[in-house]
């Protein structure tokens, strides 16, 4: 099973543009994104809070339509899933 | 009626738009709140384009640490009021238009009254706290806004119409950390014209607008992205059960 998951903006320079997973069956959107950031303290942190929960602002979709991070826990990726992890930003 | 000297100024672009769709420019009036790194270049634009009337807010003064990105001031400007820096300037380029220049703050008491009678609002602000009071008053008073933000060498932009499409709280429920953001005047430049584009083909009822799709721009990559964007149903400021000024009134 692929799933392609992409960062944007601060989580790009930090993690990347783009990762393929190959998560297995039954993994959901939360478990694959801190597999996905494990290993990289910093860009893990910019993602996750001390209590390993996604952090308040980030924006986290699947195949174009947006995940609650309070539903990410219990959203399983399915094989070929398009995952969107980025930070708004906020300058103008 | 473009006068003569209109017709002249705008030649080029009414090959492209009519004179029908110059009327229209001329006839609008846009609210441009801020007039800094996204301020300038859309305030710039929108004038030479011929918005009839420009309203453009802002509290702050020029500091000499704005001039690598806010194109609206010079030098000489440091330590002048960026309103009044805005409103020489955009009179220079385009004595044709109105400018409506406000030394004030956008903040919960003021900016319904601020926006006044504005056919849309460019949100070229710096913090989401104000953008999401002005997301408010699009909602209340059924007019567009159009959202641009900048960090370093990203940019985002949307267009949120009430009713059609997510309002800005649906995309972005949460603020991100305030911070000093890091800043290349390009960045808000090119995000800048996004959001100017997008004004002009609401005013002239052309082309497909930035609505339900977040355009994100990576300037290190040198690509662009669009994501879907949807309206959330329990959002706070618009959704089902959300309490706006409109329905309270209507309430009262
Ligand atoms: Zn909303």
């Amino acid at each position: 099973m692929k799933a392609r998951v992409r960062f944007f903006a601060r989580f790009r320079e930090l993690l990347g543009a783009e990762v393929i997973a190959e998560p297995a069956p039954g993994t959901s959107f939360l478990t694959l994104i801190r597999d996905v950031t494990r290993g990289n303290g910093e860009g893990h942190d910019a993602v996750f809070d001390e209590g390993g929960a996604f952090r308040e602002h980030v924006i986290l979709m699947r195949n174009g339509k947006r995940i609650e991070a309070t539903d990410a826990g219990e959203t399983m990726i399915a094989d070929g899933d398009e995952i969107a992890v980025f930070p708004p930003v906020s300058g103008g | 009626m473009l006068s003569e000297r209109e017709r002249e100024r705008y030649q080029r672009q009414i090959l492209l738009f009519g004179e029908e769709g110059q009327e229209r420019l001329k006839e609008a009036e846009i609210f441009i709140a801020g007039a800094g790194g996204l301020g300038s270049p859309v305030a710039i634009y929108l004038a030479v384009g011929g918005v009839g009337t420009l309203t453009v807010v802002d509290s702050d003064a020029v500091d000499r640490t704005n001039l690598n990105r806010q194109v609206l001031h010079t030098d000489r400007d440091t330590g002048v009021k960026k309103v009044a820096s805005a409103r020489e300037k955009l009179e220079a380029l385009n004595p044709d238009i109105t400018i409506r220049a406000i030394d004030a703050h956008i903040g919960e008491g003021t900016a319904a009254k601020l926006v006044g009678r504005a056919d849309g609002i460019v949100d070229c602000l710096d913090n989401y706290p104000a953008r999401y009071i002005l997301n408010r008053v699009a909602l209340d008073k059924g007019i567009p806004l159009f959202h641009g933000a900048i960090r370093g060498m990203y940019g985002q932009a949307t267009t949120i119409i009430p009713g059609k499409t997510p309002c800005l709280a649906c995309i972005f429920p949460k603020a991100p950390p305030e911070e000093e953001f890091p800043v290349v005047g390009v960045t808000p430049g090119l995000i800048g014209m996004v959001q100017v584009n997008e004004v002009l083909k609401y005013l002239l009822g052309t082309g497909d607008l930035l609505a339900n799709r977040l355009f994100l721009w990576d300037g290190l990559q040198g690509q662009a992205t669009e994501i879907c964007v949807e309206r959330n149903p329990a959002c706070a400021t618009c959704g089902d059960g959300a309490e706006r000024g409109r329905v309270k009134r209507r309430k009262g």
